[in-house]
């Protein structure tokens, strides 16, 4: 498992460009077909394997993407991630149930309102340290809820009902159960996801991040512009978050506030800390397998937010770098004449 | 008093908190046999569960504050492994502790048995004076003096605030860093006992969750008040409580929380170092 | 006569009751190397800090290259000509020695995160030109190999080293040093001193904090002495040498006590 991650970044490594893109299109082609490999087997008791790998699973992979450009990369321990999911989702089921617009045409807008949400709370949140930056997002993830809660045009605790399926098109359906099709959907956002992030990781953004993360002082003092560029995580953390939940809402047919508690932040958070912060596969994995194991162990249903608290103190004080961690390993160079 | 050690906040401490208020009950209902029906409790026997329940409830979250450092921090303070992590790890611990009490308690609040009869002690101004709020500032205050000698006046309360100064020379001076963190969590970790019996005392009821509910409050009372200065965690508990009263009466309950948090941000943008305290902002080069 | 790239005038920092710097005032001529010395606690790294916009000074004016630094942003200050080093190496030690450099490199790019997002060739282009200037200060500092190694697994002279390139990625017209030399050999001393006259040659203008008198006597082309936040000289390396004033600051008596 250790090597694992120098591995696969061994062999990408030594491909040429053929061979990174056979390598790349035969990987979201197993992906792609899992619908497919699980059997009754994989089912959990509650929901059956297809429906389980849209959620949670799909979703969470995105939302963990999407947070560990906060956490992961930039440093910034956002509390309150929920927010932006619930947002997108509250933006679809009004527009959705109001309007006569349909989700593609939603998802835009529900992506536009979490961003703008995630400015709202940058600019005042981030010019606090850290623990208080948590406190302040773990308000706002809160005060969202509670929003929701009261407010009448939100459907106070009933929620919104009757929210419509995407239209399809080309002869696909987007039925109620039509799991593939809504997984493979989320696979393409996903897919896009995976590519902005990686995009952005080897350019001015990403190194930005990093310098910010690890010290960000330093950083300012040497040019960067770190409140620009903190500010921007939270925004591209919040536009995935907003699509995730425009998405959710649209399957799922009626949202509550109760589908929107910090248990949520929490979770996401986990599966980040498991999984490798700031490394874009280890989050992807650990988003799969928090996400799925709890729903597939009995007893740990019961018990799942005891067991990812457990998960987040162990990970932490045992392998802070998650299963897969952020780079590879290097041996330090030993000078020959030491002094 | 352990952000001003080691910087960092404990989330995890208002899950002590909710401990204590649990350990309180348990005292009161389990060991005294405490129950609804007989009549209330008067004089010596009186203050025998009282007495008991305080200490219990505040020997039990301390030690239990203390136990908390040595699992889930202490490792990462040898590490010294950044900001973040002791944060994540605390966030744990508060999940663990309020689920291991969720699951236990089913989810269900419980209820204190009331041991004193809640007389009127008569009228200030349009206030009237129940004797159990009476008792409960009473001792808070009397707590809080002694934390303030202790810190103050005591060799442990020196070293304490030496290491919350400068760790490295205090650890040069022979002082003994770990000793001092433990006892500073141990000391936290009563006083937050100590809250836990008195909120047990008024409001007769405790939940798994109330650790959360009045964490939330209690963090923005420091922050309103200022962080590290214990002044300020007094009067930024006075101004929240005016200010979450004011709220509710004007705006009705619900919108309680936001009101509260939007004045916070509002406080936070303007005046960053909270009303008293040290900069919460960034820290210099 | 040469042009003043950077004035101190009659600065003064307070923090709360303590003042670090009092009524300091000299300048920084252009394409010179100004070495500060002073006992320790005497405020040279303060005056880093003011110059580069950690605190903002209690009275007084700092005019770097015709304008005034009050109040500027600490990256805008960078943006305009002013980097740094740290006396205890502040690198980001889980990026390459390249990656150190091309993030101080990117500070004068016009391309952001949208440009780089989408790919735009602005923004290409200067990624590869700021990575083949990167390349080219790590070899100019002579640490060019290890231009892939992460910085926080490299020897300590290469770390220093790495430093100071990283501060030149930044395009900078003014170059802070700060203790440059801490914890070298008198050889890598010799070598570091090459280095920094090497840098002006290049056309940078260096101010200099250091330890080592001989050091700072050499490279300098002028030297300012700080004590107690006061400026008790400023002039050539050798006539500082011999200022009683100096020599009584450093040593805590006059030359001829008796």
């Amino acid at each position: 498992m250790i090597n694992l991650r120098d591995k696969g970044a061994e062999i990408w490594e030594n491909q040429g460009r053929v061979g990174r893109i056979v390598i790349a299109v035969g990987a979201i082609a197993i992906v792609a077909a899992l619908p497919f490999i699980g059997g009754t087997f994989l089912n959990t008791p509650i929901a059956d394997y297809e429906s389980v790998l849209v959620y949670p699973i799909a979703m969470f992979v995105l939302m963990a993407i999407g947070l560990n450009i906060v956490i992961g990369k930039s440093g910034l321990l956002d509390l309150g991630y929920v927010a932006f999911f619930a947002i997108g989702a509250y933006t679809m089921g009004l527009l959705g149930t109001k309007t006569g617009l349909n989700t593609w045409e939603i998802l835009p807008i529900g992506i536009a309102m979490a961003m703008f949400s995630g400015i709202i709370l940058g600019v005042p949140a981030l010019k606090l340290r850290g623990d208080y930056l948590a406190i302040i997002t773990l308000g706002f993830g809160e005060i969202v809820r509670i929003v929701a809660l009261n407010l009448g045009a939100l459907g106070r605790s009933e929620g919104i009902q009757g929210i419509p399926t995407p239209p399809g098109f080309f002869g696909i359906e987007y039925a109620f159960d039509s799991h593939r099709i809504y997984y493979w959907t989320l696979l393409i956002l996903i897919l896009l996801a995976i590519w902005m992030v990686r995009r952005l990781s080897a350019r001015r953004a990403g190194r930005a991040w990093e310098s910010i993360r690890q010290d960000e002082d330093a950083a300012e003092l040497l040019g960067v512009p770190t409140f620009k560029y903190k500010v921007w995580a939270f925004v591209l953390g919040a536009s995935v978050g907003g699509a995730a939940g425009v998405l959710y809402a649209s399957k799922t047919l009626f949202i509550a506030p109760d589908n929107f508690t910090l248990q949520i932040s929490i979770l996401i958070l986990a599966c980040v800390v498991f999984g490798g912060m700031g490394n874009i596969w280890g989050v992807i994995l650990g988003a799969v397998i928090l996400g799925y194991l709890p729903d597939r162990i009995r007893f740990l249903s019961e018990a799942r937010l005891l067991v990812f608290g457990l998960v987040l103190v162990i990970m932490m004080n045992l392998r802070p770098d998650g299963i897969l961690p952020r780079k590879k390993r290097e041996k330090a160079i030993v000078k020959k004449d030491a002094s | 008093m352990v952000y001003g050690v080691l910087r960092m906040i404990n989330f995890a401490n208002s899950e002590i908190f909710m401990v204590g208020t649990f350990a309180t009950i348990i005292i009161i209902r389990d060991l005294f046999k405490f129950t609804q029906v007989s009549e209330y409790a008067t004089g010596f026997r009186l203050w025998l569960i009282l007495g008991t329940a305080l200490i219990f409830a505040m020997l039990v979250s301390g030690i239990l504050s203390m136990l908390v450092e040595m699992v889930a921090y202490r490792r990462l303070r040898r590490m010294n492994s950044g900001v973040l992590a002791p944060l994540i790890s605390a966030i744990g611990v508060s999940m663990v502790l309020s689920e291991s009490v969720r699951i236990l308690t089913d989810s269900r609040p419980v209820a204190s048995p009331r041991a004193m009869e809640k007389k009127f002690l008569g009228q200030f101004f349009d206030a009237g004076i129940r004797i159990d709020n009476t008792i409960i500032v009473i001792s808070a205050l009397v707590l809080f003096a002694i934390l303030i000698t202790f810190v103050n006046k005591t060799r442990m309360g020196k070293a304490i605030r030496a290491v919350s100064m400068n760790p490295n020379a205090a650890r040069l001076m022979g002082i003994n860093i770990d000793g001092v963190i433990s006892a500073t969590f141990l000391v936290g970790g009563l006083m937050t006992g100590a809250a836990g019996f008195f909120y047990t005392l008024k409001y007769e009821n405790t939940t798994a969750f109330i650790g959360f509910e009045l964490g939330i409050a209690a963090f923005t009372a420091a922050i309103l008040g200022g962080i590290g200065n214990i002044k300020g965690a007094f009067y930024g508990g006075l101004a929240l409580g005016l200010l979450e009263t004011y709220a509710s009466f004007f705006l009705g309950t619900q919108w309680k929380a936001v009101t509260v948090f939007i004045v916070l941000v509002l406080v936070l943008y303007t005046r960053p170092n909270g009303l008293f305290g040290e900069a919460l902002t960034q820290t210099r080069a | 006569m040469s042009k003043s790239l950077i004035e101190l005038k009659n600065v003064t920092m307070k923090f709360g009751g303590v003042t670090a710097l009092s009524d300091v005032t000299f300048d920084v001529k252009e394409k010179e190397i100004l070495g500060l010395i002073g006992p320790n606690g005497a405020g040279k790294t303060t005056v880093f800090n003011v110059i580069t916009g950690v605190y903002q000074i209690t009275s007084g004016e700092i005019i770097f290259d015709g304008q005034s630094l009050a109040g500027v942003r600490r990256y805008k200050i960078t943006k305009r000509g002013v980097a740094r080093t740290f006396q205890n190496i502040r690198l980001w030690g889980d990026m390459t020695a390249l990656e150190n450099v091309m993030t101080a490199a990117d500070t004068h790019k016009k391309s952001g995160l949208v440009s780089g997002l989408f790919g735009f060739p602005i923004s290409r282009r200067e990624e590869k030109r700021d990575k083949a200037r990167a390349q080219e200060l790590l070899d100019f500092i002579g640490i060019g190999e290890y231009s892939d190694r992460l910085a926080k697994n490299l020897p300590y002279g290469v770390q220093r080293r790495l430093e100071i390139a990283r501060a030149m990625g930044a395009e900078p017209k003014l170059l802070l040093l700060d203790e440059p030399a801490a914890g070298f050999n008198p050889a890598e001393k010799v070598e570091l001193a090459a280095t920094i006259r090497k840098i002006r040659d290049a056309g940078y203008t260096v101010l200099l904090i250091e330890h080592d008198m001989s050091l700072v006597m050499k490279v300098s082309d002028r030297v300012v002495v700080l004590d107690f936040g006061q400026k008790i000289a400023d002039d050539s390396p050798r006539k500082v040498q011999d200022d009683p004033r100096v020599i009584e600051a450093y040593l805590g008596v006059p030359e001829d006590a008796s």
